[in-house]
């Protein structure tokens, strides 16, 4: 049975084309233009996936709103942020609040696709037995490529698919530099440098979070970043 | 000049008082001293009115001998030493004599000085004497007259003939002495005074000259100082004034009354400075002349010439008495019409009149406390408008290398005079510039988000299209259509980098490394990106510890470098200096390349300024932020950056002093 992909959008031809697209992935997605109308459907049955928009209709930030409401019935449900809204702080607020993973809609449908499906595989996969996981470890890291996991410690770093990738770039080659548009690429990401530099850098908060002493993400001036194990 | 001057100079105008006071008191001071002029006058011609009427010895009118008064024995022997005293006051008589005439108590002395280079000589007694050069002397007492012949053959005692028959008590002869030089002769004679003699004729005749009549004597009457005379004008003076009556030829006939002026008490003396302003400043000129005539027989004095002329008149003149001045005034004495002598009245006073000078001197003072304090209040009142208006310059200096925004409020807009008109003026003008600068610099940004939803919506669709199976020939339209997304996509993401960028650079966390590495490192990848054109890095050898965000210099070093690149021709060289200062450190990237131009220099590190030509087609769009970014990072470090041209191609110098450490909380 196809997965149920729930898409809130207020600007009705992206959301036709989210849809369509999605459907034609094999998924069975279905449109909301309002927080309203979504909270309404979500209360009677609930999406296996949840792409929202932040500002929707008249409410600039209705998108984190229904976040909330979705976390709280929910804290396993995948929720992908979408919006032309591609500022830092917009990025941040949506993380805080849950979300696993941010796109701009600059983001070919081709790559909500693999992030849609590397969602779906995480939550196969975290209810599989870790037997058949490739797992890298460096030191205090290890790295569940199928889960979509790092661990500092033992300790899970909460990163979001896109933050994921990143590190499992960067790690998979321990010691070289990655340069931006490597990342991007591995990352499946469209945005600009400065982007990337603001992923790095919550990537660092997120694993100093959790580990003050972390600082095994290096940055090479003038070319791009490196892990050092 | 500066509006403080200006103000200064027009607070001179109140100059103008003082002037004005000055040319008061000093008209004051001559309307005084005319004043007191006329009443001298008018006093001197009522004493000359008297004089005749009380029927007083005045002195006769017409020519007349001035019989001098001498103090030293005079011996009868043709030499006039013994007369040099008198000798200044000689009257002279005809083309070529002087007479010298001269009492004591007992004798009246003649002494008759005639110059004559020719000489016929002869004794009175000789027939020829008439024909020869003689003297005829004639003299007069009461009704008695009697003409005589002087003359000398040799130097030496002579005597005088009687011309006429006896006549009374006059003698028939009288013995004289003769004497002779080169350029004449002279007689000197003496008679006594008990002859009571009135009248004194002479007649000098020179053969040499022509003489028609040798035996004409013209006769005068004889003055002497008048005692008499004095006592009476005694009588008549005003205290405090000399009188002194003159004959005819100005000879002093009578004199009363003295110069002197009482001494001042010391505290009421004029003070130097006084005496200087009052000289300097209110002072009419003095006649300058004259002291010399103090004790002279004969007063030569222009008033005296001027009353002898039958008009009265005064003159100031410096009196004995140092500080002092003297006030003449002289009128004729007139009876029926012809003039006698003269009445001179002199009147001593202060030099320094001191009720004027007290009035200027308050006048003085007053003015110019008055120009001071109004000078002061002018010039606060300057000082204060200067303040104010360099305030409100400042300010709109400030807001205008600020963009049109002033932190904190504009000043003097409280201010209700034209001042305050102006700063609102002012205030609004930069409200609404700094509205429009806020509009345009956020227009890009707001323009790029409403078109994202628009591009996305293409994107989708376009990704959509690509599974609805087109036929073959759509696909390179469906590719270019990406294209042209694509290029829109990058053109929004552009124009909304600005404010992407100030976000960012504004969040930056700052933190102590080491500059050295960064640029190192920077320098180190740019390598691999410059193609043939050449990278060399000057770094000092020892680390350069600061505090700053290594993000943020990397990303101005990358778009430092971004901009050399585009402007080093192939081969060209291109360099990366670190140069540590006083205050923090320089980054430097030079480039060969053509120099920048003279207009640019100013708003090359502004937003949205490009000196690149423009954008090939099929380039990414180049909105000019890469400089601008380079100028945010470096005033986010408290520094700045700067553009200038060197030998062969330009330098940028990002000049950092380290940014602000962030307390912590």
């Amino acid at each position: 049975m196809a997965r149920s992909i729930a898409i809130v959008e207020d600007e009705p031809l992206i959301r036709a084309n989210y849809v369509e697209a999605l459907n034609r992935f094999g998924y069975e997605a279905r449109g909301y233009g309002s927080r309203g109308e979504a909270s309404t459907a979500f209360a009677m049955r609930l999406p296996e996936l949840v792409i929202i928009d932040i500002g929707l209709g008249d409410e600039p930030e209705g998108g984190f709103d229904l976040c909330r409401e979705l976390r709280a019935k929910s804290a396993t449900l995948p929720i992908i942020f979408l919006t032309a809204r591609d500022s830092d702080f917009d990025v941040i607020s949506g993380l805080r609040l849950g979300a696993d993973d941010y796109l701009s809609k600059d983001t070919s449908l081709h790559q909500l696709a693999a992030r849609i499906a590397a969602l779906f595989r995480r939550i196969e996969s975290l209810k599989t037995p870790t037997a058949s996981e490739t797992v890298i470890e460096h030191g205090p890291l290890k790295l569940e490529s199928e889960r979509m996991r790092v661990l500092w410690n033992g300790i899970e770093i909460p990163l979001t698919v896109t933050e994921f990738w990143m590190v499992h770039t960067l790690v998979r080659f321990p010691g070289h530099v990655k340069n931006r548009d490597q990342l991007m690429r591995e990352a499946e990401l469209v945005v600009d440098d400065a982007t990337i530099t603001s992923h790095i850098k919550r990537i660092r908060k997120k694993f100093v979070a959790l580990a003050p002493d972390f600082d095994a993400i290096e940055t090479v001036h003038g070319v791009g970043y490196r892990w050092t194990p | 000049m500066t509006l403080r001057q200006k103000l200064l100079l027009v607070a001179l105008c109140t100059l103008a008082l003082p002037v004005a006071g000055w040319l008061y008191v000093r008209q004051m001071e001559t309307l005084l001293r005319e004043g007191q002029a006329q009443a001298l006058v008018a006093s001197a011609r009522g004493m000359a009115r008297s004089l005749v009427v009380v029927d007083a010895p005045i002195p006769p009118a017409g020519p007349a001998w001035y019989v001098q008064r001498t103090t030293v024995p005079i011996a009868i022997d043709g030499y006039g030493d013994d007369l040099a005293s008198l000798s200044p006051w000689a009257q002279s008589f005809g083309r070529n004599a002087r007479v010298i005439l001269a009492e004591d108590d007992h004798w009246l002395y003649f002494y008759i000085d005639v110059r004559a280079p020719q000489r016929r000589r002869a004794d009175a007694t000789d027939r020829l004497a008439l024909s020869a050069d003689h003297l005829v002397v004639s003299i007069a007492s009461g009704d008695d007259t009697q003409r005589y012949l002087l003359a000398s053959a040799a130097p030496g005692a002579t005597t005088a003939i009687a011309l006429d028959a006896e006549a009374g008590v006059l003698p028939d002869r009288i013995n004289a002495q003769w004497q002779e030089d080169g350029s004449g002769f002279r007689a000197e004679f003496r008679l006594p005074r008990g002859l009571r003699l009135d009248r004194f004729g002479l007649g000098v005749h020179v053969i040499a000259e022509g003489d028609h009549e040798p035996l004409t004597a013209e006769s005068r009457p004889l003055l002497d100082f008048s005692p008499s005379l004095s006592q009476e004008i005694g009588r008549l003076a005003p205290d405090g004034v000399r009188v002194r009556v003159l004959s005819d030829g100005a000879w002093l006939m009578a004199q009363s009354g003295k110069l002197d002026l009482p001494d001042l008490p010391y505290s009421e003396r004029p003070g130097w400075f006084a005496s200087l302003v009052y000289r300097s400043l209110l002072a009419t000129r003095l006649d300058p002349d004259s002291a010399w005539a103090e004790d002279a027989p004969r007063i030569e004095l222009p008033e005296v010439r001027e009353a002898l002329q039958g008009r009265p008149a005064t003159a100031w003149r410096a009196g004995e008495a140092r500080g002092s001045v003297v006030l003449a005034a002289a009128t004729p004495i007139e009876v029926r019409g012809k003039v006698h002598g003269v009445v001179l009245l002199e009147q001593p006073s202060r030099a320094v009149p001191l009720l004027a000078n007290r009035a200027l001197f308050g006048l003085l003072l007053t003015s110019f406390a008055v120009l001071l304090v109004a000078g002061g209040v002018l010039l606060l009142f300057a000082t204060r408008l200067t303040i104010r208006l360099r305030r409100l310059r400042n300010a709109a200096e400030r807001a205008q290398d600020n963009d049109g925004r002033l932190d904190g409020p504009f000043p003097l807009t409280d201010a209700t005079d034209e001042l305050g008109d102006l700063a609102r003026s002012f205030a609004r003008l930069f409200d609404v510039v700094g509205g429009y600068t806020d509009y345009l610099r956020t227009l890009a940004s707001k323009l790029s988000h409403e078109l994202n939803t628009p591009l996305a919506i293409v994107k989708s669709s376009l990704d959509n299209l690509d599974h609805a199976g087109l036929p073959a020939e759509a696909e390179p339209y469906l590719a270019r259509a990406r294209d042209g997304v694509a290029r829109l996509g990058a053109l929004v993401r552009a124009m909304s980098e600005a404010t992407r960028m100030e976000r960012a650079i504004a969040a930056a966390e700052a933190e102590d490394v080491d500059l050295a590495d960064i640029v190192r490192g920077c320098a180190d990848g740019y390598r691999h990106l410059t193609g043939d054109r050449e990278l060399a890095a000057e770094l000092p050898t020892t680390p350069v510890f600061m505090h700053v965000s290594p993000e943020l210099i990397a990303q101005a070093l990358d778009k430092l470098f971004d901009n050399a690149l585009s402007f080093t021709p192939p081969g060209g060289w291109m360099r990366i200096a670190l140069r540590p200062t006083a205050e923090g450190a320089d980054i430097e990237l030079a480039n060969e390349g053509p120099p920048l131009p003279a207009a640019m220099q100013g708003r090359l590190f502004d937003s949205l300024v490009s000196l690149r030509d423009k954008a090939t087609p099929g380039d990414a769009p180049h909105l000019g932020l890469g400089l601008y970014v380079v100028r945010l990072v470096a005033e986010r470090h408290q520094g700045m950056a700067s553009a200038r041209n060197i030998e062969g191609g330009v330098a940028f110098t990002l000049h950092l002093k380290g940014m602000p450490r962030q307390r912590l909380a």
